[in-house]
């Protein structure tokens, strides 16, 4: 069903037709497009008389599926007897066409699924592989499932060829993948490629699904996964099957029609290349595939496919390209529960393009044949010869619908809820599935295989959240992205037509709502939309903010986690007293360390944050804005704007009232009152007035070096420039420190000094008043920025 | 509102567009002018406004004689500029005026002469004080107020026309008329705070070959000298801010005592910070009594007073810009009380009196009820020293202020204090 869907869906419209049309709707456009270009498609590229013959009979029969699922859905009972008809096989590639797509499209969420019954529904649809997890979702296994039947029939021979191919196919695609995007298309191939090893083509297929649905029952989570197994291989040898078609698998998936070889790497790239344009956009993803579809027909109706150069070939200029792609590397294992788990409203929102039931089922999908995915492989490989072997041409062109649906369900869906937290348990079941699908198995060898490529996965993965098909948090992302991208465009195009402005957005429908439920996050600049799965809630960045604060780490350290945290509450568009502790911690530890640019940057939103009636603690950093702009821009505009702002409140504020102070010795050179006010200093206003030192002693030494004769006693002017702070403990050893820091000061600025008849040393005022001068500062650097030093900065902060 | 005919309202605006066509084909530059002021709230354009809002169709009567339809892109916006402003509705009166502006421009554009300067003056006036206005009605709705800012872009468009007119010959008949636009740049950009904006314009007026300041108007030049002297008040460059704002105040039509005033606002502070005080009188004349207390405290040498003065009007000085420099005269303030010090001590004792010991300064400031302890006096001492307010020296062993015994306290006779 789903591949059907897709397929209609797809060529003439895209997703919003989907979306909008109820299932029974899409089924009906389906059949009407895309049956009839498949047989002639397929029958043309591969010369199998009875493959376009097959579909036909499927695609008829698809309706009368979609009505009779609907019915079956619900008992599980039915399900298992359709199972048993059907084959595992069958059932498999719905599943995986499924599979591809929900994982490509970061699981766009099944809000309107039935969250987790459906592995269980799963288990005794099992002939129905689509039907287990909802309504909806059984109607599209039913179809599915019917032409799995079919093509059993109808398939006789290639089974081994078929096999085979899809084998290499997959393994060409993985590479391919893998190359360009990494792991996540990987993953999904990987578990495909295996399940093909296992089986020899020569395995009975009936026998062996019958088997595997046996086994079903009993794990219905395996039992999904072996089918989403099968579905894989069935795509891939659909994909084999359907290069000339315009599926969206095709375009990834296709690969030499009857032969084993695989598609030539160059086209991958090409392929990845396309794609890779269009990550955020669902629409020019769609268009991109069903580009690249007519692309790689064309050239496989030339017979240009391995000649071409694809490296050298310009991409085009379609929207979509992605959603092939995505789906092979997202790979549904780990969404599965992700999927179920509540999704954000926002999904529902964002769905816009494409259908909200289809999408979230869809994503449940995804997450059942994911769990079944391990286990089922053993069971599925026995299966899966069979289905590959006879369904080849059938089974391909029915599957590849069922890809494209699902694609585009996962591009329509969004998938913000995938929990974090749940990754772990999702992790432990999954390789609980593992060991059950393991035992199973009948090879050791591929068990093997399996683990040591689902590892190489997990190390891929681990940087990319989207890719990880193992953590059920990426599939969510994917989908945001998609409906952000699709927003934003709805968004331009309104603008070009009736001037609609940004506020038109419905920035609520686009705002991320973070899963990920690790305190410590490092800062990374977004280069494309948030991934909710690395985007911590509320509560996790409170705890993170009260970690930041209790931390020992140095400044670096702190800088980054509250960029970080920044960072989640902006494209969360948290705005409340969090924010302003967050900023206003960050503030102070910028001032503490003299990083100013970072203290303007958090003192701007302050501003605004505080302006928009968020509580904090206005008063004092008024008073550390009063004191940037009298210290540190000396803009006689901005300084009087900013006083002139000054409430009567805020100006009988003690840290007000001393950066007024402050001021007022700053504009009279009066540097005694300068360094009083340095010593009594509230809140942080120390530390701006830090930077204001240097500058206001030099200023001093040469006042003074004019106006006093003969001597000052350098006691006096460390006393009076800040030198000994320590005075008021009355600890003669600081004293002492604060003078020969002094004298060290004095020296370095050229001041003459002169050791009168009792010892004390003195300042000959006249010898210096021609002598002093500012030193060039040690840590100039050649960009005149001494923040930017490395070095100095480290030395500061650590 | 009286009942208007219909017919009535026809012949007004037939009159109206006859007058028009008249002042264009006769070159009247002021006819025109007083065709374009919409604020003026004349009342020949209030009942040709009645006119158009009774006789919605004026449109049909510009483009039915060849004689006023090419004059119909100016027009047309026009009426339906006065007919918004005449209903109240600011917004759009401005915005069917700057078309209106904008037509009109391309009119001027192609005349030789500089006859509509005087109705391109109106019209610049018109499009500020419209902006203005719509900007008020804009805040006053919770929108945000953009028109002024919108105004300002069309006059330095406006600008670009009159200067860019005489390149070919060396001088153009209009480049006169830049200086009034640039006059009414300045007002928008100090209303809008963006004075950094004044630059450009400026460079151009006094670099610009083809500007010969003295050609300009008067009026145009006194208005200019103020807002550049108001600049240069801000940077805090008082020798220039002195000469352009004694330029403006010199020639400035002594019958205009408002703009005399606002001159005075930003000179008297410039004046005082360079050791001039004004007389009593002029402060009385021009109602500037805020600043009788400050220049009390600078002859009397009463530190309280400056700052109780300063604190009285703060919110008034920091608006205006001028609080940073009126507090830089405790500096002229503390000279005046050593002086007074000094004075006393020469009455006493003329032999010693050029020897003044901190005790006393910290014991005058105390009667002043002004607490400071010994170091920060000290300062304050070695800083009027470092500044040249004071000649001698201190010496910090015995704390006595050494003071010369030629001209101890040099008076800065127009010149600023040394930084």
């Amino acid at each position: 069903m789903l591949g059907l869907h897709t397929a209609g869906g797809y060529p003439s419209s895209g997703y919003n037709n989907q979306p909008t049309a109820s299932n029974s709707g899409s089924y009906a456009n389906y059949t009407s497009y895309q049956y009839p270009n498949y047989t002639s498609d397929t029958s043309s590229a591969y010369g199998s008389g009875s493959a376009p013959t097959t579909f036909q009979q499927q695609y008829k029969q698809w309706p009368e599926y979609y009505s009779q699922t609907e019915v079956t859905c619900a008992p599980g009972t039915e399900h298992l007897s359709a199972a048993g008809n059907s084959n595992h096989g069958s059932s498999l590639p719905s599943v995986s066409g499924g599979y591809p797509t929900p994982t490509n499209q970061p699981q766009p969420q099944p809000l309107p699924l039935p969250p987790p019954p459906p592995p269980p529904s799963l288990n005794p649809t099992w002939s129905q592989p689509g039907g287990a997890a909802s309504g909806a979702h059984d109607n599209y296994w039913n179809q599915t499932a019917p032409s799995f039947q079919t093509h059993l029939a109808a398939p006789t021979q290639p089974l081994y060829q078929n096999s085979l191919d899809s084998k290499t196919s997959y393994e060409n695609f993985q590479e391919l993948k893998t190359a360009p995007q990494g792991q996540n298309s990987q993953y999904p191939v990987y578990q495909v490629s295996q399940n093909y090893q296992p089986t020899s083509p020569t395995v009975p297929s009936f026998d062996a699904r019958r088997v595997s649905k046996l086994q079903i029952p009993t794990n219905p989570r395996i039992a999904s996964n072996a089918a989403l197994g099968i579905a894989k291989t069935e795509k891939d040898g659909s994909a084999a099957n359907s290069l000339p078609r315009p599926a969206y698998v095709s375009v990834a998936v296709q690969k030499p029609k009857d032969k084993p070889t695989m598609y030539p790497k160059s086209l991958c790239g090409y392929v990845e290349r396309a794609f890779g344009r269009y990550k955020d956009d669902d629409k020019k993803r769609e268009a991109c595939e069903a580009f690249m579809k007519e692309i790689i027909t064309e050239a496989i109706a030339e017979g240009t496919l391995y000649t071409r150069d694809w490296d050298s070939m310009p991409l085009f200029t379609l929207p979509d390209s992605h959603s092939v792609n995505t789906n092979y590397k997202k790979s549904p294992i780990r969404r599965s529960k992700s999927r179920w788990e509540p999704l954000p409203e926002v999904k529902m929102l964002d769905k816009p393009v494409s259908a909200s039931n289809e999408t979230g089922k869809f994503g449940s999908w995804d997450k059942r044949t994911f769990n079944g995915y391990s286990a089922t492989k053993d069971n599925s490989l026995s299966s899966f010869r069979f289905s590959a072997s006879q369904q080849k041409t059938p089974s391909k062109s029915a599957q590849r619908p069922m890809k494209r649906q699902r694609i585009v369900n996962g591009a329509g869906l969004t998938n913000n809820d995938d929990d974090a937290s749940s990754d772990g348990d999702k992790d432990q079941s999954l390789t609980a599935y593992y060991s059950g699908a393991m035992a199973l198995a009948d090879n050791p060898e591929e068990k093997k295989r399996r683990e040591s490529r689902s590892k190489r996965f997990e190390r891929g993965q681990g940087h990319r959240p989207d890719i990880n098909y193992f953590k059920p948090k990426n599939a969510g992302p994917a989908n945001l992205y998609t409906k952000r991208a699709s927003a934003l465009m709805l968004s331009k195009s309104f603008d070009d037509s009736a001037n609609q402005a940004v506020e038109d957005i419905d920035w609520d429908a686009l705002t991320v709502k973070g899963t990920c439920q690790e305190i410590e996050k490092r800062f990374l600049r977004l280069t494309s939309a948030p991934d909710p799965s690395t985007v911590r809630p509320e509560d996790v960045l409170e705890k993170a903010l009260l970690m930041v604060q209790n931390s020992q780490k140095n400044y670096l350290y702190k800088c980054d986690q509250l960029k970080s945290i920044r960072q989640d509450l902006t494209v969360q568009r948290i705005r409340n007293q969090l924010t302003v502790k967050v900023y206003e911690t960050h503030a102070r530890l910028a001032m503490e360390v003299g990083d100013l640019a970072e203290f303007n940057q958090c003192q701007s939103q302050l501003q605004i944050l505080y302006s928009e009636g968020i509580e904090g603690c206005l008063m004092e950093f008024a008073a550390y804005n009063l004191l940037c702009v009298i210290l540190h821009s000396n803009n006689k505009r901005d300084l009087l704007t900013s006083m002139s702002r000054l409430t009567q409140e805020a100006k009988e504020d003690g840290a007000v009232k001393h950066a007024l102070a402050v001021r007022a010795a700053v504009t009279s050179g009066n540097y005694v009152a300068f360094f009083k006010l340095y010593k009594s200093a509230p809140n942080l206003n120390t530390c701006l007035m830090d930077l204001y030192v240097k500058k206001m002693r030099y200023q001093a030494a040469v006042c003074m070096s004019k106006s006093y004769r003969p001597t000052v006693p350098i006691s006096y002017i460390s006393q009076i420039l800040g030198f000994s702070n320590a005075t008021a403990e009355g600890n003669g050893e600081k004293v002492l420190t604060g003078l020969d820091e002094c004298l060290e000061w004095l020296k370095a600025h050229g001041a003459s000094l002169i050791t009168d008849n009792t010892g004390e040393m003195q300042l000959d005022a006249k010898a210096s008043s021609s002598t002093l001068f500012m030193p060039e500062p040690e840590d100039a650097v050649a960009h005149g920025d001494s923040s930017l030093a490395v070095n100095d900065f480290l030395a500061r902060t650590s | 509102m009286a009942y208007l005919s219909m017919g009535e309202s026809h012949r007004r605006i037939t009159d109206y567009l006859n007058r028009f066509a008249d002042a264009i084909n006769y070159q009247d530059g002021d006819s025109l002018a007083r065709l374009f002021s919409v604020s003026s709230d004349s009342p020949s354009l209030l009942s040709l406004a009645d006119a158009l809002n009774v006789f919605q169709d004026a449109n049909r009567l510009i483009k039915q004689s060849e004689k006023f339809s090419q004059f119909g892109e100016v027009v047309a916006p026009f009426f339906r500029s006065l007919q918004c402003y005449r209903l109240g509705n600011l917004v759009d009166a401005y915005g069917a005026f700057e078309k209106a502006s904008n037509a009109f421009i391309q009119e001027f554009r192609n005349w030789e002469s500089g006859w509509a300067l005087e109705a391109l003056y109106v019209i610049a006036y018109e499009i500020r004080v419209l902006a203005e206005r719509a900007d008020r009605e804009l805040a006053s709705n919770g929108k945000s107020p953009e028109k002024l800012k919108g105004a300002g872009s069309f006059l330095m468009k406006v600008f670009g026309v009159l200067a860019g007119s005489c390149d070919l010959q060396g001088k153009g008949p209009k480049r006169v008329g830049a200086l009034y636009v640039t006059c009414q740049l300045f007002k928008i950009y100090f209303k809008l705070g963006t004075v950094n904006l004044c630059r450009s314009v400026i460079r151009s007026i006094e670099t610009a070959r083809i500007f010969d300041f003295e050609e300009f108007p008067i009026r145009d030049k006194v208005t200019y000298m103020y807002y550049t002297g108001r600049l240069e008040v801000l940077n805090e460059n008082f020798p220039a801010a002195d000469q352009k704002l004694s330029y403006a105040l010199t020639h400035c039509c002594l019958s205009k005592e408002a703009n005399i005033r606002m001159i005075l606002k930003y000179l008297i502070p410039v004046k005082l910070s360079i050791g001039i005080l004004p007389k009593k009188q002029l402060l009385e004349n021009y109602d500037l009594v805020e600043y009788n207390n400050i220049v009390e405290a600078l002859k009397r040498g009463d530190l309280r007073l400056l700052r109780s003065a300063l604190q009285e009007n703060e919110d008034q000085f920091l608006r205006s810009g001028v609080y940073l420099v009126l507090e830089k005269l405790e500096l002229q303030v503390y000279q005046r009380l050593l002086k007074k010090i000094y004075i006393i001590q020469k009455q006493k004792d003329p032999s010693k009196a050029h020897q003044v010991k901190l005790e006393v300064i910290v014991k005058a400031l105390k009667w002043l009820e002004i607490e400071m302890d010994l170091d920060e006096v000290e300062c304050i001492v070695a800083i009027l020293i470092y500044k040249n307010l004071m000649k001698g020296y201190f010496a910090h062993k015995s704390k006595v202020v050494v003071l010369s015994k030629q001209d101890p306290f040099p008076k800065l006779n127009g010149k600023p204090v040394a930084s």
